[in-house]
């Protein structure tokens, strides 16, 4: 059995630990809220761009043929994006999404073509720098709370270069935000985009905003565009592409201080436990020094007489 | 409804809304040119460049953006700003914005007129610009 003195540093540093883990669980669960705000200020914005793209796709007669909607036939490389944090201790959240990314590759070597990866976090870069494979892109220090700013950035580049064909198709992995205790691994094809991504899924064309009833009621001279429809539904539609990226970014972002406040919460109740453990372990110890000290004086007494 | 000659404006960003009141006029930039919104102005559906976005909330006082590219859509008398970025000219910063200008005329050069890259990096150096003028006055 371990000396009193051991079991009391041990103590002391279980103690230590205890209380970091409870600081970054609190750290964590506080951010998180506004994590959660920040997915909630994207919704009026991209709903707006939905009624916008309705409306002007009304007036010019569907979507037209843009670079960033053509499906291509012969897809020979596919470009994978990881979206992991900058930060561990977040159980394994960073680890799903490498386990996942591994996987999607492997799929694509199935299909016949070469995987591409972008990564963003500095775990993800890290981890795949490990398992030697090519990154073409980097993006780091912001995963916690991602700006639009960073978003276009990848959004931007990501269509360029499939618009420029460097790659044929683009795959989003990301954590996707269910509750504080809940996150999913989630698989998206982000280019070419997806039409109900653009127009909304079926039940949002239920409810159709009034603007578009009524101004499919008026005489379509009534509405004017700067520039015509059809130009602006050009420029439109690749914007999805960044709202895309960006909520994926705002969502991984609450989904790692969800994880590292469960992890954290976890590690804090297990050292609870240790600690409970040790107390034990440290009057056993106690006890039985008293216990020995006892005896010694019983048995030096009952010599002497 | 907003009052008499009065405009319901919003003013909304990805990362959040900016302005949300009613105003005399707006005035902005499209594609097409300057272009100036009053109360009861027929439907519009614009694409916005970057420019000094102005609110007129009343006869003395002007609220001033700094707008990046964006939409502007116009319907029974509700102006909806969709832009990227909305910021007041005081809390712009010159040194970055330098920056950034010399960043994008760099991959301007760096890149081949036509492709996505190269337009990309237009639509850069057209805010870095307009910005950069904002911020200095």
């Amino acid at each position: 059995m371990a000396s009193q003195k051991e079991v009391k540093s041990r103590i002391a540093s279980i103690k230590n630990i205890n209380k970091i883990t409870r600081a970054m669980e609190m750290v964590a669960a506080a951010r998180l809220r506004r994590s959660e705000q920040r997915i909630a200020d994207l919704r009026p914005y991209s709903e707006g761009m939905r009624k916008l793209t309705r409306i002007a796709s009304a007036h010019a007669g569907g979507l037209p043929r843009v670079p960033v909607l053509a499906e291509r036939e012969n897809v020979q490389r596919v470009g994978i994006v990881l979206v992991t944090a900058d930060r561990g201790l977040a159980g394994a959240f960073n680890s799903n999404i490498i386990r996942e990314g591994m996987r999607s590759a492997d799929r694509v070597r199935g299909e016949g073509a070469d995987p591409i990866f972008s990564v963003v976090g500095r775990k993800g870069v890290s981890a795949m720098t490990f398992r030697k494979q090519e990154l073409s892109g980097e993006y780091v220090g912001f995963t916690d709370r991602p700006s639009f700013a960073d978003a276009r950035q990848i959004g931007e580049e990501l269509v360029a270069r499939y618009v420029d064909e460097q790659v044929d198709r683009v795959e989003l992995i990301y954590n996707r935000f269910v509750s504080p205790l809940t996150q999913h691994v989630w698989r998206q094809t982000l280019l070419p985009l997806q039409q109900a991504e653009v127009v909304g899924e079926g039940a949002a064309a239920e409810e159709e905003s009034e603007e578009t009833q009524s101004g499919d009621g008026q005489s379509r001279s009534e509405w004017f565009f700067e520039p015509e429809a059809e130009e602006l539904l050009a420029r439109l539609i690749p914007e999805y592409v960044t709202i895309s990226v960006y909520r994926a970014l705002l969502e991984s972002a609450a989904s790692e201080l969800g994880a590292r406040m469960t992890a954290m919460r976890n590690a804090a109740e297990n050292a609870e436990k240790i600690n409970d453990k040790l107390t034990l372990e440290m009057n056993r110890a106690r006890q039985a020094e008293i216990t020995q000290q006892i005896l010694e004086v019983v048995s030096g007494a009952e010599a002497l007489s | 409804m907003a009052a008499e000659h009065m405009l319901d404006v919003e003013v909304l960003t990805p990362e959040g809304e900016v302005f949300n009141g009613e105003v005399r006029q707006l005035s902005t930039r499209t594609e097409v040119g300057e272009i100036g919104i009053l109360a009861n102005h027929a439907p519009v559906l614009g694409a916005l460049l970057p420019t000094t976005l102005r609110l007129h909330v009343s006869d003395s006082e002007t609220k001033r953006y700094a707008q990046s590219h964006g939409w502007l859509q116009v319907f029974d008398n509700t102006a909806r700003v969709l832009v990227e970025e909305a910021v007041a000219p005081e809390d712009l910063d010159a040194g970055a914005l330098k920056e950034q200008l010399s960043d994008a005329e760099r991959r301007l050069s760096e890149s081949e007129a036509g492709t996505a890259e190269w337009s990309r990096a237009v639509k850069d150096k057209q805010r870095a610009e307009t910005f950069l003028r904002i911020a200095q006055g």
